[in-house]
């Protein structure tokens, strides 16, 4: 189904119009095609349905009462496309969708901030695989018991030799990664369960 | 002269400040039961769209509703499975999307009824 738009026979009333459909596409633009055109053609319908109602009378008066009770896009559809792109991140794997839907959501609760954390531990280790290759000597797991534990660059305060992996470093960085991005997605597949 | 400004610029800010806190205390219960009154107003099997259950809601309680709050609540029933949803096509070309309740939704009401009951029993012996 595609968005059928609303004729108004006073210009004003049509650019008002149009200007609150362009909001509501900003707002939405993350979403994919489906879920875009649901949000756009229910609000779409909203208006319809009112301005049905009071076929008389002021076209722009009309048409700015019910959008100001509707209220503004960029506030309503807020928790809606929140809601949405986390329900799109869970089905894919993908995971810019994921950050995406996580950046949406950091408002709504402590666990999506500890996500956001393990998120961020993420691109750190992809991070730390750049720096390896940017600087071999100093970017390592730097490991001695009771006195060493550095992931991470060692800034010269550690021997290299206290050095573990070697050459192993970028394959171990890129395992903890996808093991870490999985664990991430896994539990945030579970936490949608549980909340259900 | 000085010290009554004073004081009474004091009392105005009280009052403001209470002022203030009601209307934010109002607007958190009317986001706190909306849930409870849509499916209460879905449980009779009828199917509503946005606006018609919108104007149901004004009609029966009286309730002033932020109009766009409405969406995101129900999108989120549709998604724990207490609704449904299905677009019809109408005549004018622009399709109406109708909500109805699920039977888990109906379990779901019945069960929020009976806590509504005991709590507003409490709230009644609390206020006395």
């Amino acid at each position: 189904m595609k968005l059928k738009e609303i004729q108004f026979n006073d210009q004003s009333a049509e650019r008002i119009y149009r200007d609150y459909l362009y909001r509501i596409r900003k707002e939405v633009k993350g979403l994919n095609q489906q879920n875009q055109d649901e949000i756009l053609m229910e609000l779409n319908s909203h208006i319809y349905e009112n301005l049905q109602e009071h076929p008389t009378g002021n076209e722009v008066e009309k048409l700015l009462n019910i959008l100001e009770k509707l209220g503004r896009p960029e506030e309503i559809l807020k928790p809606l496309v929140a809601d949405k792109k986390l329900e799109e991140a869970t089905k894919s794997f993908n995971p810019l969708h994921i950050f995406r839907a996580l950046m949406l959501n950091l408002t709504n609760g402590i666990s999506y901030i500890i996500f956001f954390i393990l998120y961020l531990f993420l691109f750190g280790f992809v991070f730390l695989i750049g720096a390896k290759i940017w600087d071999p000597t100093e970017v390592g797991f730097f490991y001695k018991p009771g006195e060493v534990f550095v992931l991470g660059l060692s800034k010269g305060l550690v021997h290299p030799s206290d050095e573990l992996l070697g050459n192993w470093f970028i394959p171990a960085m890129v395992v903890s990664a996808i093991a870490l991005y999985f664990i991430i997605t896994l539990l945030l597949k579970l936490k949608r369960t549980i909340n259900k | 002269m000085k010290k009554y400004i004073v004081i009474l610029c004091i009392l105005l800010y009280i009052y403001i400040m209470n002022e203030d806190f009601i209307n934010k205390w109002i607007s958190q219960v009317k986001k706190g039961t909306l849930s409870f009154i849509v499916l209460n107003v879905l449980k009779s099997g009828k199917a509503y769209y946005g606006y018609d259950l919108i104007n149901e809601i004004k009609k029966i309680t009286e309730i002033e509703i932020a109009e766009g709050t409405l969406y995101p609540l129900m999108n989120r029933l549709k998604d724990e499975k207490l609704i449904i949803s299905e677009w019809v096509e109408q005549e004018s070309g622009i399709p109406r999307k109708y909500y109805s309740i699920t039977p888990e939704g109906k379990n779901t009401v019945t069960k929020m009824e009976e806590y509504w009951h005991n709590l507003n029993n409490s709230i009644l012996k609390i206020t006395k």
